[in-house]
């Protein structure tokens, strides 16, 4: 049992890293990036490239991060910012990031061909074994690099002030500018955050998956679910939680029902904590008001 | 220390869609004033101050807080060290301590710690029953700590223009009292303020100068004497 | 009721303005040629190759989807991305049953619509539960689950999926008109466009609207919203069946084809076509579903185009094309900018003899009223208020003291922790405020509530919905029906005359967007006086009013009076107010401190200190 666990573990990290990256730039700008997942792709699929070309792992590591956290951003300027500047509660970013997803992949699968590709081990051929079971030093790598990702957003979000400010945007955001918050700037540092764990989610999970250019779809939709159950909409650090425990469910299930399982049970989790808990594990009031249509009250105060 | 007064607005037409909802307002307060803007609900008092903050999309016209014409800026910049504003419902962050939202508030000095810690200290000397509250959630503050709260965090940004909006709204009378006697102290000390009210009573106390509006228009200028000696009837006519 | 107060009754003629009688025969004119060239389009398709045919038809199918979405998010503003699912429950029934089962495929239809419909229903009941993204995302995972199953599920074929059953061919006399699945698609089309666009022309329009954008003015116009969003729901979930039913003729049918991508870009279709349009889900679907075939490139540069386009679009053109177009060419079409014309003084409403005596009882009682908002202080505490039959009461208080929240406990807005509300002596704490119309209460709002995109008139029209019978169940065929067409021009003659009678005659035709406040506050009026009823709440009337719109706004309440109208008025321009009311209640943080007499109150020394700020 501790092997499911475990394992469950590591894989739920990848999960939550995901769906804190998703979390990230939707605390900001209240708008799920479907090409969350491609940014994760990006990555993995660069680090592979590189490595191809006889760069060293670490090198090529960085500069897929680099590249993913490029691509977030870009993301964020191309198909986020055009749309919130016309009307904040408009639904159109669904068009638009879907766009910048499939134009991102097909550009992957463009320069580097559909079928998988090598992707280095980094550390996933180092096995440690812990008690009855066995893990690779790649998955303690994923346990270890989401604790500290996690730790670190938390205490930068409380600590800093830099923190405090997207705190403030996320909860006030027209407040937040009148007191001097440059909300486009803070926007594209939450958007290139959100790059950098799907990128390390990448390179985690990149020994075991190979690199290839359709990827994004499906890490993305496990971020997106990880993020729901754990209650991520309301406060990032959420998705972590949610991932983890999706990570553990899906291989208990793995191991008790049977090795498809892993396929439609994280989506029983899902629909469960839903109904239970409609805005995930860890939420609490109404952070979603805000993104009821405005048409229900006028831009226009009424006393004055 | 410039001799350009702290606020100036001229031509003034600012709304939300196809119609003005303020037509052609100008006036100014000058360094160490304090001007009161009056009139009924709907007039359009609030409008005018978050045109000057940058907040209402469609304005033209100019508005200069001391030297800076701040006609096209976006909001956070006239929020740094130009003009401050305390809005209507405070609007504070819920989430976040009293000294959070303050330090919020010095958001764009954050680099001069000694400035930012003299001007914390100010509002505290200001408002002494917040530094007993510095590491509580603002959400749990009652509503007059909550109006000193979003004073404070217009006086942190250093700015040369004060804007309130209805301080005293929905504040009981001894919560108003406290407000007032710490915007009194603020004029002590030289600050200027715009300032909207429905609270007659509030306006005339602080106020060297008021504007009353109606429709969207300013539409009489009035000294407090005045109103004191001549009774509220004559203010009243305005105000139903 | 309805008719009491509303002296027009005998005064409808097409003459007060209805274009509608007059134009009709050049809009059926309009209709036939369009039918008619349609068609020729099938016609046309159904005798071509395989391959156009094969374009052709998967673009009818998903103009379908399209405006099936477009039916909940365009008119309702309820994005759902659950469309794949009913699409892939429509589909996946139809191939199974028609497999296992000897059953002809027109048997399945029912079936299939019955299927959807219901599940539809249900989904659509969550978005009374939650709203605006956490509801996407329920119809989202909705999908996703389908989906799975379907992955999963043996019956389903998996992976690969089923072949779709054949459709049957056309019986001999009838070969020449070519493949008989074509012209079941196209025709289903066409039945999908009329239904919409019947819907659009019909008086469900203006309500559906008014639930997406305004939906206290709806509720308390009487409208049923939660049952009309489930239905509509429902109804739409039924189309996407029925494209699924559709599908399956078409050829394979595997999970792939109704993924979350599928539903996704089936909101593609409808935000870049152009949302609550008609044509624009349908310009949405070609673009979609035809882009791979008439750009014929590499296919990942070809999708790369595609993404890059869709992102162009609905950054350039948030209302999608159609509406661009339609905006573009409204402007082109627009007659001269009419002069603001001042409020005109309104006619005097003819004496009706009132039924029902101003007799004094008490028509509005509220006992013991608590409120509070969880932490922090209650916002009301024990109130008590009697309200008589044909009295202006009125109700003051400084900004927080909780008159705003006991007109929303009185209008049914808010429940309160405790106490009751009795409206002509019937409880109806709890009840929902569409209840409280049917009792012959309405109110007005402080911030106007109504639908921006639409004229005065037809915001006025969504007053009458309680009036006029049936407006639901005819809305789908609405302009074929004769009865259909006497009552709309009868609500409109009323609506208008409504607006005329407040004074905002000269802007019926305007939309409420283009209108100065002061009109939208009269529109407001006129829109809960043209039902006629016995007691108003005005909430804030005279809020933005220039002097001489609140002179007329008392004259026109001064007028419902006299025919009996009992008002409750929450005001703070008491210069206004106090001459109109019998009586006047005044609060202060949350307590009654005095009811009385509008003198009486505004000599209550207490009251002068705390409100008017004297003393």
């Amino acid at each position: 049992m501790l092997q499911f666990v475990l394992s469950g573990l590591a894989i739920g990290a990848i999960y939550g890293l995901m769906g804190m990256a998703l979390a990230i730039s939707f605390y900001v700008t209240r708008v799920i990036n479907f090409a969350q997942g491609q940014m994760m792709m990006v990555a993995i699929m660069i680090v592979s490239a590189l490595t191809a070309a006889d760069i060293s792992p670490w090198l090529s590591v960085l500069i897929g991060l680099v590249c993913a956290c490029v691509v977030a951003v870009l993301s964020y300027v191309l198909a986020v910012r055009p749309i919130l500047a016309f009307d904040r509660f408009s639904f159109g970013w669904l068009v638009s990031t879907l766009g910048f997803a499939v134009v991102v992949e097909n550009a992957a699968a463009y320069v580097w061909g559909p079928t998988s590709r090598a992707f280095p081990p980094i550390l996933n051929d180092i096995s440690v074994p812990i008690g009855d079971s066995v893990l690779t030093a790649q998955q303690l790598l994923a346990i270890g690099a989401a604790i500290v990702l996690t730790a670190a957003f938390e205490l930068i979000r409380k600590r800093t002030l830099f923190g405090k400010l997207g705190m403030a945007i996320a909860a006030d955001p027209e407040m937040a500018s009148a007191i001097g918050a440059n909300t486009t700037a803070v926007a594209i540092v939450a958007f290139a955050l959100s790059g950098l764990f799907a990128g390390v989610a990448g390179v985690l999970i990149g020994p075991s998956t190979f690199a290839n250019p359709y990827l994004g779809d499906t890490f993305g939709t496990y971020g997106f679910i990880a993020m729901m159950i754990g209650g991520g909409t309301e406060k990032p650090a959420a998705a972590m939680f949610g991932g983890l425990l999706l990570g553990v469910l899906a291989e208990g299930a793995n191991a008790t029902i049977n090795s498809q399982a892993s396929d439609w049970f994280p989506f029983l989790v899902l629909v469960v904590i839903l109904i239970v808990s409609p805005r995930g594990l860890f939420s609490s009031g109404s952070a979603l008001l805000r993104l009821r249509p405005a048409r229900l009250a006028p831009g226009r105060p009424v006393a004055g | 220390m410039s001799e350009a007064p702290a606020l100036q607005v001229s031509s003034l037409f600012a709304g939300y869609g196809r119609f003005d909802v303020v037509r052609d307002i100008g006036f100014r307060v000058e360094q160490g004033e304090a001007v009161g803007l009056l009139g009924p609900n709907g007039a359009g008092k609030t409008t005018v101050l978050r045109a000057i903050m940058g907040l209402v999309k469609h304005r033209r016209g100019t508005i200069r807080v001391g030297d800076a014409d701040v006609s096209a800026l976006p909001p956070h910049r006239i929020a740094r060290g130009l003009a401050a504003i305390a809005p209507e419902g405070r609007r504070l962050f819920l989430d976040q301590s009293v000294e959070d939202n303050l330090m919020l508030g010095a958001f764009h000095l954050r680099r001069d710690r000694n400035r930012v810690q003299e001007l914390l200290e100010s509002v505290y000397a200001l408002f002494p029953v917040l530094r007993n509250y510095r590491t509580r959630r603002s959400s749990f503050l009652s509503g007059g700590e909550q109006q000193m709260v979003a004073i404070g965090r217009m006086l942190m940004s250093d700015p040369e223009i004060l804007l309130l909006d209805e301080p005293s709204e929905a504040l009981s009378p001894v919560a108003v009292d406290n407000v007032v006697r710490a915007l009194i102290e603020l004029r002590r000390r030289g600050a200027s303020l715009l300032l909207v009210e429905q609270r007659v009573d509030v306006a005339i106390r602080l106020c060297d100068r008021l504007y009353i509006m109606t429709h969207g228009e300013i539409v009489d200028e009035m000294n407090p004497e005045t109103v004191r000696q001549e009774g509220l009837g004559i203010i009243n006519k305005y105000l139903g | 009721m309805k008719d009491r107060m509303d002296g027009s009754r005998g005064q409808i003629s097409l003459s007060a303005g209805v274009p509608t009688g007059r134009l009709a025969p050049v809009r059926r004119a309009r209709g036939a040629i369009f039918v008619a060239a349609y068609l020729v389009l099938t016609y046309g398709i159904a005798q071509s190759s395989l391959n156009l045919q094969a374009l052709a038809l998967v673009a009818a199918v998903f103009s379908i989807l399209a405006i099936s979405l477009d039916l909940v998010a365009g008119m309702l503003g309820l994005y759902s991305l659950g469309q794949g699912g009913f699409f892939a429950i429509g589909a996946y029934l139809t191939t199974i049953v028609a497999a296992q089962y000897e059953v002809s495929v027109f048997w399945l239809l029912p079936a299939v619509l019955v299927v959807t419909g219901v599940s539809g229903a249900l989904i659509g009941a969550m978005s009374l539960r939650v709203s605006g993204l956490y509801f996407a995302i329920t119809t989202f995972v909705f999908t996703l689950v389908l989906t799975v199953l379907a992955t999963d599920l043996s019956i389903t074929g998996g992976l690969q999926g089923l072949l779709g059953p054949a459709f049957p061919d056309f019986p001999d006399s009838l070969a020449p008109l070519g493949t008989p699945v074509a012209w079941c698609v196209m025709l289903a089309l066409l039945v999908a466009i009329a239904l919409v666009w019947n819907i659009r022309r019909s008086p469900f329009y203006p309500v559906l609207l008014a639930i997406r954008d305004a939906e206290p003015f709806a509720e308390a116009a009487g409208v049923r919203t939660a049952v009309i969003k489930v239905g509509v729901f429902g109804l739409s979930a039924a189309m996407a069946g029925a494209a699924g039913w559709l599908f399956s003729f078409l050829g394979v049918v595997s999970p792939g084809q109704f993924d979350w991508a599928v539903s996704l870009n089936i909101l593609v279709m409808v935000l870049v076509g152009g949302i609550n349009t008609t044509l624009g889900p349908i310009v949405g679907a070609m673009f979609v579903t035809m882009f791979p075939a008439v750009v014929n490139i590499d296919p990942w540069l070809q999708e790369i185009l595609y993404g890059a386009l869709s992102i162009f679009a609905i950054t350039m053109f948030p209302e999608g094309v159609v509406g661009l177009a339609k905006r573009r060419l409204a402007a082109l079409l627009k007659p001269m900018a009419r002069e603001t014309a001042a409020a005109e003084t309104p006619m005097a409403a003819p004496q009706v003899a009132r039924t029902v005596e101003a007799d004094g009882a008490p028509i509005v009682e509220c006992r013991g009223i608590e409120f509070g908002y969880g932490v922090g202080p209650k916002v009301l505490r024990n109130v008590d208020l009697v309200v008589r039959r044909g009295h202006i009461h009125g109700l003051i208080g400084p900004n927080g003291s909780g008159k705003s929240t006991l007109a929303n406990i009185i209008a049914g807005r808010l429940r309160p922790q405790a106490g009751n509300v009795l409206i002509k002596g019937v409880p109806v704490t709890g009840q929902a405020p569409s209840e409280r119309a049917r009792l012959g209460m309405r109110r007005t709002f402080q911030a106007a509530q109504l639908v921006r995109e639409l004229p005065t008139s037809r915001n006025v029209m969504v007053g009458l919905y309680n009036g006029v019978p049936r407006i639901v169940r005819r809305a789908p065929v609405w302009p074929l029906l004769p009865s259909g067409h006497r009552d709309a021009a009868s609500m409109l003659a009323r609506a208008e005359q409504a607006l005329r009678a407040v004074g905002a005659g000269n802007w019926v035709d305007a939309r409420v967007g283009d209108v100065p406040h002061g009109i939208e506050q009269l529109t407001q009026l006129a829109s809960v006086r043209v039902a006629g009823p016995e007691i108003i709440v005005l909430d804030e009337p005279a809020t933005g009013l220039s002097m001489s719109e609140v002179d007329h706004l008392a004259r026109l309440l001064g007028q419902l009076k006299a025919q009996g109208v009992t008002m409750i008025i929450i005001e703070h321009q008491t210069r206004f107010l106090f001459p109109l009311c019998d009586q006047v209640t005044v609060l202060n943080a949350g307590e009654v401190i005095l009811t009385s007499t509008a003198e009486a109150v505004r000599a209550d020394p207490t009251v002068r200190q705390i409100y008017l700020g004297e003393g």
